[in-house]
Formats: structure tokens, sequence, C-alpha cells
């Protein structure tokens, strides 16, 4: 049991970390564990693409949505949205930068362009139950789960005004929303996320740019960082970050513009790209 | 391949807007970036949980009434550390296999408790209690002779990134009052324990410690000090640092220190930038 102590002019409660420097690597590392407990494993975590889905409009976003209600009328799979901001969110720092603001003041701002696209999708899915999960009722998550509902959340990490100083030159704000979604699957201990893009999947280099980019069907985690593409499809820190992480096994990327790809993943199938944490055979 | 995707409208820009341009080559050398200071002249300061608070009113009184006399002098931030109750909640939360991020998110409860203690203790000289949220209110808060009292804890939460060997969040309080200071512009952020800066070893342990007055974050880093007194993301962010340069290091329980800090001497610790 936990009693006060306070033999050295401070009042401590009893713990295993009583009186200890939580900077001491060997103290810190008593927390670590194999065993870290999966608080929503069979929940998927679905990103819409913000530039590649929303910004295309009605032509990439309703054939979406009218999958995303099949999907949740089938029943079959829990599954939380995400959803990017696209290009008012690359309009917003670039003005922001031109305008010197630091880049904690605009990591305070993106935010709110990805609550938009949260709301235009929320308004075309809200009879086929949708709901836009406000941060502050990250608890309430297993409610509308349990009632059938498809909760919509932002992706950006709200680090806000202590986004920490950037690694590279650019003050660009480094946590962004594909690491901000990676992050909330992770915590609540889901297995899969599938971003939805624009693309068939993960490239070498940008299919945009380049007519002999080679999609990149199957791989593992450790393959990819090993030969990390230099233009990718998504954000490094989230591959980064991965490395560390607990419980998220599986990434898939599948290209919202091919009606029923997302569905098929979902059930598992490997469209797209896949990207284990694991060694995969073959 | 794109131009074998299927057919569909395409992608909505915002060109020819002021700055867009810019931005693309943003992370490209040459970029003309003039980072503003947004009210450089606050000072943020950080008073420890387990090495003033958790001491209670012997400790911590003496230190209110210096804040409570400088602060028509100077704009003061005060944040909150957590102590021996953040530690409890990581200890149990651990041995719950609970998460980082939800971690680091119950580690944030401490902090702000800590921080109403201190809005009631100096409520008659102005102390205002904050949360993140009221970030932007502060120039309201300076303007009518306020002290603002916040938690040190960055909001984070359960965003907050797994580590490789524990589950104890990276970023607790000395990052976000560093964090908080880095995005004001202000170019010190002071730390308020209760020893007299960094020591080349823990002195509450080894008696022949010796104090350290000046070291730059690299110097520290390559000390690779199995201990820190300061979170160790701090020390890695002030190498990137854009304003706040330099982390002070003082001993509240010092009569007299925290006054000499604000004024600006170089008492306690310094850990600089370069």
């Amino acid at each position: 049991m936990s009693k006060l102590v306070s033999s050295d002019g401070r009042t401590h409660i009893t713990s295993s970390l009583m009186r200890e420097s939580l900077v001491d690597r060997k103290v810190i590392a008593k927390t670590n564990s194999a065993e870290e407990f999966s608080i929503m494993p069979d929940v998927t975590l679905v990103s819409i693409g913000g530039q590649s889905i929303f910004d295309r409009g009605k032509a990439a976003v309703l054939p979406l949505v009218t999958e995303l209600a099949a999907i949740r009328e089938s029943r079959k799979y829990k599954m939380v949205i995400g959803v990017g901001g696209g290009a008012r969110v690359r309009h917003t720092i670039a003005i922001a930068l031109d305008l010197g603001l630091p880049t904690g003041g605009v990591a305070q701002l993106v935010g709110a362009m990805e609550e938009a696209n949260a709301v235009f999708l929320n308004a075309l899915m809200a009879k086929h139950g949708s709901i836009v999960m406000q941060r502050e009722h990250f608890w309430e998550l297993p409610l509308y789960l349990e009632s059938g509902m498809l909760p919509i959340v932002i992706s950006t990490p709200p680090y806000h005004f202590w986004e920490p100083p950037p690694v590279e030159d650019s003050p660009m704000p480094t946590h962004g929303s594909d690491f901000g979604l990676f992050i909330h699957a992770e915590v609540l201990g889901m297995k899969r996320i599938i971003f939805v893009k624009d693309e068939d999947g993960l490239y070498d280099k940008d299919p945009k740019k380049h007519s002999d980019a080679r999609l990149i069907k199957k791989t593992t985690l450790g393959r990819l960082l090993g030969e990390m593409p230099e233009e990718l499809i998504l954000d490094q820190l989230l591959f980064k970050t991965w490395q560390n992480a607990r419980h998220v096994e599986r990434i898939q990327i599948v290209n919202g513009l091919r009606p029923g790809e997302l569905t098929r993943a979902l059930a598992g199938e490997d469209v797209g790209t896949v990207i284990m944490k694991e060694k995969i055979d073959g | 391949m794109g131009e074998q995707g299927p057919e569909t409208s395409p992608r909505k820009g915002i060109a020819n807007l002021p700055g867009v341009a810019s931005f693309e080559q943003a992370s490209a050398a040459g970029f003309d970036y003039r980072p503003v200071a947004l009210m450089p002249d606050v000072k943020v300061l950080k008073i420890g949980g387990q090495s003033l608070l958790d001491r209670g009113r012997k400790a911590l009184f003496p230190v209110l009434d210096e804040i409570a006399a400088a602060k028509d002098k100077h704009k003061l931030l005060v944040c909150c550390g957590g102590g021996t109750r953040a530690r409890h909640i990581y200890s149990v939360a651990s041995d719950l296999e609970l998460p980082t991020g939800v971690l680091a998110a119950l580690g944030g409860y401490v902090p702000r408790q800590n921080a109403r203690m201190l809005q009631m203790l100096l409520a008659k000289h102005g102390g205002i209690f904050m949360l993140h949220d009221d970030f932007e209110k502060l120039p309201l808060y300076f303007r009518l002779g306020c002290i603002p009292i916040m938690t040190g804890m960055p909001p984070f939460g359960y965003w907050e990134k797994p580590a490789e060997n524990s589950r104890i969040p990276q970023n607790r309080t000395d990052a976000g009052v560093f964090l908080s200071a880095e995005v004001l512009g202000a170019k010190r952020a002071i730390f308020v324990k209760d020893e007299d800066g960094l020591y080349d070893d823990d002195p509450k342990k080894n008696k022949s410690a010796k104090l350290i007055p000046r070291i730059t974050a690299k110097e520290l880093l390559a000390l690779d000090l199995p201990d820190l007194i300061l979170e160790r993301v701090v020390i890695e962010y002030l190498q990137r640092a854009r304003f706040c340069t330099e982390l002070q290091i003082i001993n509240g329980l010092v009569p007299g220190m925290l006054t000499r800090a604000l004024e600006g001497e170089d008492v306690g610790t310094i850990i600089s930038k370069a």
C-alpha cells in the first residue's frame, strides 16, 4: 500500500518511482514492458487525405461517402475516420511563415483547417451515423463505437504553441497529421491504420512527378527505414515513431479514387501498399 | 501511377497567393524566414514539483514572496512541476500496463493541481490560473498586472510519442516550460529547484559532486550522464531553439536567488544553446 514519507523535507508517496529522477535511464527503464495493454485493439483507423481526397471535391468525396455508408451498414468493422486538411493547411503555413510566426504559432493554427473537413464529412455522413469526436470527448469513443456510430477525428496532434523546435532548417512544424493519426491509433492499441489517398500506394518516388516510379506492394517497416524513398506519400516521422510503438502492426495505403478499395482493405485484402511492423514471409 | 488512375476532378489548390511560392521552398536554403518574437520580455519560470512544492510551506512561501515582490517589475509566467503524485500516477499506470500517451494525459493532472494551489496563494497579488487554451490571453493578464500560473506540462497528452525503453512521457514539465519560453520568444527559461544548479553527479547522493556554473547543450550531452537535472528532450530542443537559448537552474531554497535570476544575474547554472 502507498503511504506518505517525509524524512528529507519533501513529502513523498511510496511508489516504485519515489524520490527517483525521471531522467535517470535505469529508473525509467523499470516502467518498460512487452505486455502493454491494448485499449481498443479491434478498431481500425481510416484516414481520408486532405489534398488527395477532400481537395478534389464531389467527384472524389461522394463515392467514398457511399462506400463508407455501406461499410458502416454492414456493421462488420469498428472504425474511426481521421481527416487531413489539404490545401488550406499548406496555405496557412505559407502565410504564417511569411509573417514570421514562430513554429509553435504555426502549429496552433493548422488544426482548424482540418476541422472544416471533419464538418464537411460529418454533414455528408450524418444520416449514416457519423459524429465529430472533439478531443475533450476522447474517452467517449467506446460509446460512439458501441452504439454503431462512425466517429470522425482531426489528425494534427494537439501540440499547438508547444510544438518542439524543428529538426531541420525549415521552420515548419514537425508533428503533422500522419504522425498525429498514428499516435491516436497507437495510444488506443489499434492494430491497423488505412490511409486513403489518391495514389495506388507507396512508390519509390513521387508518381506524380516520375513516370517510372515503382509501386511497393508489400514491405516491412525495417526494410522501409533501411531504404527510405526521398519522396514519400506519408510523413517520415510516422515511420520513425512506429519503431518505438507497441501496438500498430499494419499500415495500408489505398487509392480512394478506386471504388471498393477501402472495403477490400478493411476485409484484410492486400490492396494498395501494405507495410508490416514485423517480418513478412517471402 | 497518376495517369493510370481513375478519372476524377483534379485537386483544388490555392495558387498565386502571397507566400505560397515561398512556402514550397521553405525547406530550401535561402528561404527568407524572419521569425517574430511574440513577447520577448516575459520571464518564464518553473516551480519544481518534487523539489519545492512537495516541501510545502517552508520552501514555497519565501519563493512566492519573491514572485509577489517582482511582479510589478517583470512579466512573470509561472509554470508548475508535478512531483511525487505524478510519480505515483506513473508508477501505478505503468504497473497497469497503460501506454505512454495515457501516462502523459494522467501526468497532466498533478501540475494543474499545483498551479491551482499557487493561484490560491497568489490570488491577492493577482495570481490567475490559466489553461493552455488561455495562452493567447497572456497580454491581457500582464496588462492587468496579473501573475498567470499554469501547468508546466505541454498539451501533448494522449499524443505523446512512445519512447524506446520506458513508458514515462519524454515531454514533461521541463519541456513544457522551455517550449512556452521558445514560442513567446523569451531568451531564458528559469527552473527553480532545490539544488544550486547542475552538478557533475547527483548532489543528493554524492557529497563531492561539483557545481557546473555554465555549460553548452552539446558539452552536456557529450558528458552522457546517466542522470540529468532537466528532461533530456529539453537539452535536445535547446540546440535547435530560435529564441530560448539559455536555461537557468537556481536554488529556490536560497533566499534572494530567484530575484537575482529575474534581474538577469547568472546565478546557479546556465545551460546555453552554444
